[in-house]
């Protein structure tokens, strides 16, 4: 079973500028899965994205694991 | 001496405000109170929708903030990809990154080809097209093509970042947007025939800013009528304007 944990990690850690700040801590309840990333505050900017358009594009994509789990999911960026 | 840790958190709705608020303070749920401060509401299709509040109230004995987590090593994966695409060209980085994508996203037996499509007017680079195969993988469309949408802008963010160039890479998924686009062609032109048939505008439904375009250029060189888009954000439309002096 493909992991939101290490999708998530392998897209962040190809877009940032210092991947050995980047962590990635996945909590499975039941229904809900809670994923907090964490990156390096100079990549902050670069991880959001303009209008939050790359966080919410990681956010939809893991939407679609999550959803072959029947889980819901939610992704915070700390 | 005993402290009192007090958190407020938001979230999407209750559980997962109170399930933000523990990981923060690295307490199980029997050792905090929760005061629910605001319910929240999903909203109806998202409009007025508003966060959930609760404030967390440590019991007893401070809780032990919960040890950062260990550092994880680059993954494997992410050194995999970077070693594969490095001094390649365009095209196989484009289309190592998809690869890698559709695997993590669980889609089995992925293929990508790749071609070079026609540059649009006024568009210096043509983009570079890749239609993903495999099994499962229309779950990645996705309503009105959101998902597709999501994986097209990362696809293009990490292969730039490889090239350390802007690559202006269109994601497609077993011709969905090729589909979408003949018929996005044809709705333009029986609509714009309405519109003269009629005399009135017509008015589209709202489309995400890609298909709006798709339809402009289509009725761009159209002599007896004009497009224009309406409406903010999600709800943008185009509508089609007979012009006046041209009714039959």
């Amino acid at each position: 079973m493909a992991s939101m944990k290490e999708l998530v990690e392998f897209i962040v850690k190809s877009l940032v500028n210092d991947p050995s700040q980047v962590y990635v801590s996945e909590i499975n309840g039941e229904n809900l899965v809670i994923l907090e990333l964490r990156v390096g505050p100079e990549d902050m900017g670069r991880v959001i994205g303009k209008d939050g358009r790359t966080v919410n594009a990681i956010r939809t994509l893991v939407k679609v694991l999550a959803a072959k789990q029947g889980k819901r999911v939610t992704l915070e960026l700390l | 001496m005993e402290t009192e840790r007090v958190l407020e958190v938001s979230g999407a709705d209750v559980e997962i405000a109170i399930a933000k608020g523990l990981i923060r303070l690295g307490a199980n749920r029997d050792e905090v109170e929760v005061e629910v401060l605001d319910d929240g509401s999903r909203g109806l299709f998202g409009v007025g929708a508003r966060e959930a509040r609760v404030r967390l109230r440590v019991r007893g004995k401070a809780a032990q903030p919960s040890a950062s987590p260990p550092p994880t090593p680059p993954s494997a994966r992410v050194e995999r990809a970077r070693a594969k695409v490095s001094g390649k060209d365009e095209v196989e980085t484009a289309r190592s990154v998809l690869l890698e994508l559709l695997d993590l996203l669980g889609v089995e037996k992925a293929r990508v080809e790749v071609r070079r499509a026609e540059p649009a007017e006024g568009e210096d680079k043509a983009p570079l097209v890749l239609n993903a195969r495999g099994v499962g993988i229309e779950a990645l469309i996705g309503r009105r093509g959101e998902t597709l949408s999501a994986l097209q802008h990362i696809t293009r963010l990490i292969t730039s970042r490889e090239l350390e160039s802007y690559s202006n890479v269109v994601v497609d998924i077993d011709g969905f947007k090729a589909r979408r686009e003949q018929s996005l062609r044809r709705l333009a032109q029986r609509m714009a025939d309405q519109a003269l048939r009629t005399g009135r505008t017509v008015v589209l439904e709202p489309m995400p800013p890609h298909e709006r375009r798709i339809i402009h250029i289509a009725l761009r060189d159209h002599p007896l009528v004009t497009t224009q888009s309406v409406g903010e954000g999600e709800r943008r439309k185009v509508t089609i304007i007979p012009h006046r002096e041209q009714g039959t």
